[in-house]
């Protein structure tokens, strides 16, 4: 049970550098908090207000008391065990959303003044090169699953960046080694060079073992569609679909289809299944090239003005270097001199 | 965690084994509620992959893309297939709101993080290079409390650019500290681990360096 105490004037609550679990709130008198600014060293003396809690920080995170709370004139507080102050604040969201937004706006401080400490050594690198090399690190170690996510997200925020192109042409090289089956989505993460965390492994092995089973049909149908054999592709990627055992490749799986669409003559229904599957995945990764697919499709059924339409809608979505940029010009090119 | 999340359905994202749910350096907008499946944290220091940390269902990671949108710090990687819940700041008060206990949950890493916050600042205002690497070694002693409070040696999984992030001082020059303490046989580096051979001596060395440098 939370108990009512009173403390006398000049006597202190607790000391700094004492451990205890206790939260106070006050209720009338007049309570600070003495501690020196770890920046300056400064004295500081914050002076709690009726109705606010106090030592919640180092009770809930179990840690020295930061600060001595002197009691500066008679006060009438009421004092909480940490499950008893868990039970209050759950009944009442309102006092951990204030809480949070102390806390963060400390802990945001906190951050800048280490970070200005920092400044002045040399620590880590600029984002965008760390993003870079972290893609080739795993490129370098064979993991292209890996590598693809962090060049492909190196090419959306840096599309114009300094490694730009040597980023699309890595993409290219571990999409590459991918359709070949080199390493396998699945197993890539888990490779060398990570000591810890093997513990719960034949579990996870049977999930890897699962996934790599679809990985092995994707791959496969990847390589029907490249020998242009579209008809059978077109049949895998949909059992890939129907199966739905990874997100990941029924999406993939899903943008494969149209283009064995494409392949197989039938336009309208590429058209017709991108259509639908950017309203299924309006965030797909290959969203623009989909939409380009389309332009083409309404250019082969001789709709010049939808065509024109979709690839200049991919130009929108695109900067000049990106690969897809080109693509969609040079589309649009072919399509004014055909005129 | 006993908690309800049925109707946070509409976040869930999953992952599969192997992948990338963020990457280090990226902006980070986004953070996470493990349900199932575990992550791990890595960081990637030249030619190796890191382990930091493994997180376990109930968890959150990347939380501190609530505060600012500052580049993340490490990478999360899917151990196993991993459904989580994914919030950012526009949905986040929806779920503290309608969901306390995570509220309760992410209040408490918030303690912690703003206590690690301080002691790092704590090493970074030492001035002597050295006490600053000893600190350092105190701090990660604090974190891993010893089953006898006797025993002077301790041992740290932690490697030389480690030491040198914490410290904030470039690899070079935190290795020539190293080197000079090993030198007076005060640690003893190995390739997985640092042993630092009296904890009570650093102890002694640093606050006698604190005082020291308030008193100039």
């Amino acid at each position: 049970m939370p108990k009512a105490v009173r403390y006398h004037a000049n006597s202190v609550v607790y000391f700094k550098g004492d451990m205890n679990d206790r939260v106070y709130i006050l209720k009338s008198g007049k309570v600070s908090l003495n501690y020196n600014d770890i920046e300056t060293g400064q004295e500081i003396h914050d002076i709690i207000n009726t109705g606010e809690f106090f030592g919640v920080k180092s009770a809930l995170g179990r840690y020295p008391r930061e600060e001595t709370a002197v009691v500066l004139s008679d006060a009438a507080m009421v004092i909480f065990s940490v499950p008893e102050f868990e039970q209050l604040v759950l009944k009442n969201t309102r006092i951990i959303m204030k809480m949070l937004k102390v806390f963060s706006n400390q802990l945001r401080r906190m951050h800048k003044q280490v970070r200005n400490l920092i400044s002045e050594g040399k620590d880590g690198l600029e984002p965008e090169e760390g993003l870079f090399r972290i893609g080739q690190y795993y490129l370098n170690c064979q993991k292209y699953h890996q590598a693809l996510y962090a060049f492909r997200r190196y090419i959306t925020y840096y599309p114009s960046g300094k490694y730009a192109s040597e980023a699309t042409t890595h993409i290219e090289e571990a999409e590459k080694a991918l359709q070949r089956g080199g390493a396998p989505a699945s197993m890539a993460g888990m490779g060398s060079g990570i000591a810890t965390g093997g513990e719960k492994a034949p579990q996870s092995e049977v999930q890897r073992e699962e996934l790599s089973e679809t990985a092995k049909k994707y791959y496969n149908a990847v390589s029907l569609f490249s020998q242009d054999n579209f008809q059978a592709a077109l049949e895998e990627f949909r059992k890939i679909v129907q199966a739905n055992n990874s997100e990941e490749y029924v999406a993939k799986s899903q943008f494969e289809i149209g283009r064995c669409y494409l392949g197989l003559v039938q336009y309208d229904k590429c058209i017709e299944h991108y259509t639908q599957m950017i309203k299924h995945y309006p965030r797909h990764p290959d969203l623009r090239d989909a939409l380009l697919y389309v332009g083409n499709c309404h250019e082969k059924m001789g709709n010049t003005g939808k065509a024109n339409g979709f690839y200049k809608k991919v130009l929108s979505m695109s900067s000049e270097n990106e690969v897809i940029y080109r693509k969609a010009k040079r589309a649009l090119r072919e399509l004014e001199g055909s005129k | 965690m006993n908690v309800d999340l049925s109707m946070f359905e509409r976040f869930a994202v999953t992952f599969q084994p192997g992948d990338i749910i963020f990457c280090e350096y990226e902006p980070g907008d986004n953070f996470y509620l493990i349900q199932s499946g575990r992550v791990q944290i890595v960081k990637i220091l030249g030619d190796i992959e890191k382990n930091i940390d493994i997180l376990q269902p109930g968890e959150i990671f990347g939380e501190m893309a609530i505060l600012e949108e500052a580049p993340r710090s490490a990478t999360a990687v899917s151990l196993d297939k991993v459904k989580a819940l994914e919030f950012n700041r526009e949905n986040f008060e929806v779920l503290m709101k309608g969901n306390p206990q995570i509220a309760l949950k992410l209040l408490k890493l918030f303690t912690k993080r703003i206590y690690d916050q301080k002691r790092r600042f704590m090493i970074l205002t030492l001035t002597n290079i050295e006490a600053r690497v000893a600190d350092v070694f105190l701090m990660l002693a604090e974190d891993q409390p010893t089953e006898d409070p006797d025993e002077d040696q301790r041992s740290f999984s932690a490697s030389v650019e480690d030491i040198a992030h914490w410290a904030g001082m470039s690899y070079a020059e935190c290795k020539k500290v190293l080197n000079h303490f090993a030198g007076q046989r005060r640690v003893e580096i190995y390739e997985d681990r640092i042993i630092v051979k009296n904890i009570n001596d650093f102890q002694r060395f640093v606050s006698s360096q604190r005082k020291k440098e308030k008193v100039e």
